[in-house]
């Protein structure tokens, strides 16, 4: 019996998800964990621009929020944040 | 009305870049591809040409500015040489699998060492496995309608492959000679705008090039694979269609010189094959029954054409301008490719390797008629004498007659 394979679109090419990924969960990789410091963040939005996964939340009452589900904790936010108020703390400092 | 013009290979595709109407070109000094980038930077700033050109920071930055400006929906070109193109080699396989029919303009140069600048076929055929469609253009006009042609193939949408100009350093790119400029409504009615199924839009976003499940992966290549097929159908058509609007007719994949009573040819690509001709008529008058055979296409490579004319001759001298080390045959990638197209061919020549032009050097009259000496004693022979000859380093022309000096002097004894 020969094997089937999944159907793929030309080139790969798929329109653009509106749902998260449930097949791709990326959370579980990441070892440092961004934290903000709500009294420092300016609301500028830099890290929520530079995010390379989109896992920025932002939202004018509550601000900057991370999506932990999917950051790696590459870090990226820490390095561009103009004030200094991304930390990134060890995963093992979290009870959950 | 076509203008008669007298330029260089580079300024016939910026001439047909100017026809093409191309949005976006992404440029990185190298010689001799230079020539063309400061050549379509001067029809912008003249207001000849509406562009825009993006100077990358190297050459890998310079085609990837091509791929996402042809992500976006552009007619986007570029183009290096030597080196360069070795610089860029990562971006090659994601262009092709991601469909974007960008065109490269790539005027050959010898890789290092030892910072050669002349012409040699290698660095632009190592990437001859990566998905893009690519021929080599013997002069001016041809690099001209190439250019036109591999546009009108590779954006067609049942096709979507990139495409590379390829051309001869300095014998086709710098050496001015007599072309023909298309007029723009041949040209309009030849190439239509460039209108791809998907682009990046804000208004109807995709994501190109995506992270895909493993299970993904091979279909995805077979589909690279089955549009090579399709390919070479469109190019027939293409080339016929192209003779019709500007009266201009090439062979689709093989181009043949002499060769209707011929027992013996060179089968070579690009510029050479000048030379190789009027080597031809000189040995047409010495008796050699000799002819040419010039591939017009290397990706794809035309083995079913050739399995069609090859079987005429007795010999066929593959002439590689190219190197690869310790290829099957010890030649170089065309020797290889032709053998593989007519090795299951009932009355298949005896096919044998020369290599030379290296380095940007010419191929002389005399070494073609060294050439075609030695294929003569091979047809005399019935067999290949000598695998892997590189002209004037290991020529068997002096031991082949030692050979038959000894033979001689046995069949005296036996007397």
């Amino acid at each position: 019996m020969s094997k089937t394979y999944k159907q793929v679109p030309f080139a790969a090419i798929v329109p653009s998800p509106t749902v998260s990924n449930e097949h791709m969960v990326t959370g579980n990789w990441r070892y440092l964990r961004p934290v903000v410091d709500k009294g420092q963040c300016t609301q500028c939005k830099t890290c929520w621009i530079f995010c390379p996964d989109a896992c920025v939340d932002f939202s004018k009452d509550e601000g900057v929020d991370f999506n932990l589900k999917y950051c790696k904790g590459c870090g990226v936010c820490s390095s561009v944040c103009p004030v200094g108020a991304i930390s990134r703390v060890p995963e093992l400092d979290f009870d959950e | 009305m076509p203008i008669k013009k007298r330029g260089t290979g580079l300024t016939a595709v910026a001439d047909a870049w100017q026809l093409a109407d191309i949005d976006v070109t992404a440029s990185y000094p190298i010689r001799p591809y230079t020539a063309v980038m400061a050549e379509v930077a001067k029809r912008i700033a003249n207001g000849l040409m509406k562009c825009e050109m993006v100077h990358g920071e190297g050459e890998h930055a310079q085609f990837s500015i091509a791929h996402g400006a042809s992500m976006a929906g552009a007619r986007a070109t570029t183009g290096s040489s030597g080196v360069g193109v070795a610089y860029a080699f990562e971006t090659y396989s994601p262009i092709a699998g991601g469909r974007c029919p960008i065109q490269a303009l790539i005027a050959d140069r010898t890789l290092d060492p030892p910072g050669d600048f002349g012409s040699e076929h290698t660095e632009c055929l190592n990437l001859r496995d990566n998905g893009w469609i690519y021929g080599w253009a013997e002069n001016a006009q041809e690099s001209l309608d190439n250019s036109l042609m591999f546009f009108r193939i590779g954006e067609d949408p049942d096709i979507m492959l990139p495409q590379i100009v390829a051309m001869d350093g300095y014998f086709v790119s710098h050496i001015a000679q007599d072309y023909e400029m298309p007029d723009q409504e041949q040209v309009d009615k030849f190439l239509p705008p460039f209108k791809p199924q998907f682009r990046l839009d804000v208004n109807n976003p995709v994501i190109m090039g995506p992270q895909i499940e493993p299970e993904m992966g091979p279909p995805l290549e077979w589909d690279r694979n089955v549009v090579m097929d399709r390919v070479k159908e469109k190019i027939v058509a293409v080339t016929e269609e192209f003779g019709k609007i500007f009266g201009r007719k090439y062979a689709p994949f093989v181009e043949e010189y002499m060769t209707d009573d011929a027992d013996m040819v060179f089968l070579l690509q690009g510029a050479h094959a000048v030379t190789c001709r009027s080597a031809i008529r000189y040995l047409r008058q010495a008796g050699y029954k000799v002819g040419m055979c010039r591939l017009r296409w290397f990706r794809p490579f035309p083995d079913t054409a050739l399995k069609a004319i090859l079987p005429k001759f007795k010999v066929v001298g593959v002439v590689d301008t190219n190197t690869s080390y310790g290829a099957a045959g010890g030649s170089g990638v065309l020797l290889v490719e032709t053998r593989a197209s007519v090795s299951e061919v009932p009355g298949k020549p005896l096919i044998q390797g020369f290599t030379s032009g290296l380095g940007g050097e010419t191929i002389t009259h005399e070494e073609f008629f060294k050439m075609a000496e030695m294929m003569k004693m091979t047809l005399e022979a019935g067999r290949i004498i000598q695998d892997a000859v590189w002209v004037n380093f290991n020529d068997y022309l002096p031991a082949v007659s030692e050979v038959q000096a000894a033979e001689q002097q046995v069949a005296q004894t036996k007397e």
